[in-house]
């Protein structure tokens, strides 16, 4: 094992990415944020729900916060931040990172700036809307100061990205499985999610690895109804009664965490 | 049951792995980073992973690599070959499309990346995603391969027939991708692992009781893979199984094929036990 993966195996990030109409505003405007189009308005009560779970079960998270949820909820995500969880971002409209061309750096900034004037701190991570992103991303993230980024899912551990174009950074890697939307957007029946979540979270910790899981407080592709909320907490408490139980981080401790390994 | 098989076996049994590294998402002309960075695990876990498991449980797989990832991780393919694993061609940049005029470049291209690469030539080919077309046979015996391990209609080994003839220095070890394929069900349904485990299991079941053939296909990427902890375990738990039967013979692909055109007659076109018909 390396460094790296010795101070992380065993560590675990619960992350949730704050999408609520902003996934809609890319499709409609403000007055047809209606039928079909009015999932994302669901989102304060996915927040509010796990805001409750993670106190109860004691979870340091990490929010990833698109701008415009920002300016949306503005009281919502700053009582994210008040109750000790991260705040970290994730574009400013659920941009295309990947088809923005030189338009990225501008966008990037915006996000950004809109960000930090909002916690009156730079936000320490970044994470792809949609997992899309350019080569230039990890350049860009570097320039502005970022820690660490969470869009890729290509690894057990996290890692350095000075190879990959993020000098200075660490990659805090995404499991496909533990992503609620994978398995929620195809219909699978909440047992069955929760089943996928304990082999997964079983076959991590066989081989001492680190794990990250990924929240939407969404009702359509997310964990933000009732029901699926008891799954979450019953695989939260999981993780805590297995014989090798992991430990609770934000994504930006643990980039700390794998800096100084 | 008379055997078909060499050693008297009851049932032959190839493990094959599909490398799929960036191939599969620059084919389709995506980054491979952020949500489409799964092939970057291939070679950084899953290949080490399931070098690890084969050498515990004794077997030599065959490993089906796109030229393209050849290029992109040229040390990790030789540390295939390197293990004693044998290394089949699967596309250039892995094209599940159809190629048209321009397939045959891409056939001769990968299989001098690969040529290149290992000192010896690749014998085996495996369509990518199923691109396949009337031309890709013609061009895979010019090249001197030997089989291919592409085609759904026979649970059996059989020969192609090309323009008209049965081939006979040609064979076709079928690939079943509808439940012997850990992608379909890990992207299109997200079984758990331990369901997957006992579907391939089942399979096997009735390839044992035909005195069949069972090649096994998995992907040693993250995504719709195999690669990781969780669903390693679940690849090894059938293997085990497997290997609690007797008369199981594990080969390479190449084994199972050279067998096949060393004895012809064992093969005829309908090669079911109960299927008099040809």
């Amino acid at each position: 094992m390396t460094k790296i993966e010795q101070a992380t195996g065993g560590l675990m990030a619960v992350t949730v990415n704050v999408h609520g109409a902003s996934v809609e505003l890319r499709a409609v405007n403000e007055e047809r944020l209606v039928g079909r189009y009015a999932y994302g308005n669901y989102m304060p009560n996915g927040v509010d729900r796990l805001l409750r779970l993670f106190q109860a079960l004691n979870v340091p998270a990490t929010f990833f916060v698109p701008g415009r949820e920002i300016e949306r909820h503005p009281g919502l995500i700053r009582e994210i931040r008040d109750a000790g969880h991260e705040i970290a971002a994730n574009g400013y409209a659920l941009e295309d990172h990947s088809a923005l061309g030189d338009a990225e750096f501008e966008a990037l900034k915006k996000a950004h700036g809109i960000m930090s004037d909002f916690l009156g701190e730079a936000p320490l991570g970044w994470r792809a809307p949609d997992g899309l992103m350019s080569m230039k991303t990890l350049g860009y993230l570097t320039q502005l100061g970022y820690l660490y980024d969470s869009s890729f899912q290509d690894d057990d551990f996290p890692y350095r990205l000075d190879d990959d174009g993020g000098v200075g950074m660490i990659e805090i890697p995404q499991n496909p499985t533990l992503i609620d939307q994978n398995l929620f957007s195809i219909k699978q029946p909440d047992a069955r999610v929760l089943k996928n979540w304990k082999e997964e979270f079983e076959g991590l910790r066989s081989v001492g690895a680190f794990v990250c899981q990924t929240l939407h407080p969404r009702q359509d592709y997310g964990v933000g109804r009732a029901p699926r909320m008891i799954k979450l907490e019953e695989f939260l408490r999981h993780t805590q009664y297995s014989p090798q139980p992991v430990v609770f981080k934000t994504c930006a401790d643990i980039a700390k965490t794998a800096l100084a390994a | 049951m008379t055997s078909r098989w060499p050693q008297d076996a009851r049932c032959v049994v190839n493990i094959t792995v599909d490398f799929d590294g960036l191939s599969n998402e620059t084919g389709k002309k995506l980054l491979p980073i952020g949500k489409y960075s799964h092939g970057r695990y291939s070679a950084k876990r899953g290949v080490p992973r399931f070098f690890e498991l084969f050498e515990r449980l004794g077997i030599k797989a065959t490993f089906y690599v796109p030229g393209y990832d050849a290029e992109c991780f040229p040390a990790a393919v030789r540390s295939i070959a390197d293990a004693g694993h044998e290394i089949g061609a699967h596309g250039y940049l892995h094209e599940a499309y159809d190629l048209g005029e321009e397939e045959p470049f891409y056939l001769r291209k990968t299989h001098k990346i690969l040529t290149d690469l290992l000192g010896a030539s690749p014998v085996g080919w495996r369509n990518p995603g199923g691109g396949k077309s009337d031309l890709t046979i013609k061009v895979l015996r010019e090249l001197g391969y030997i089989y291919d391990s592409s085609e759904k209609a026979a649970d059996f080994p059989y020969f192609p027939v090309v323009a008209g003839q049965r081939l006979r220095d040609f064979v076709n070890l079928p690939d079943n991708t509808s439940s012997l394929d850990d992608a379909p069900f890990y992207r299109d349904s997200m079984t758990p692992p331990s369901e997957v485990c006992e579907q391939w299991k089942a399979e096997f079941d009735t390839a044992y009781a035909e005195g069949g053939y069972y090649d096994l296909i998995v992907h040693p990427r993250s995504g719709f893979g195999s690669g990781g902890p969780t669903r390693a375990k679940a690849l090894e738990n059938v293997i085990l199984y497997i290997q609690r039967h007797p008369g199981v013979l594990f080969q390479r692909q190449v084994e199972t094929a050279r067998w096949c055109l060393q004895n012809p007659d064992l093969w005829p076109e309908r090669t079911h036990p109960w299927s008099g018909r040809q």
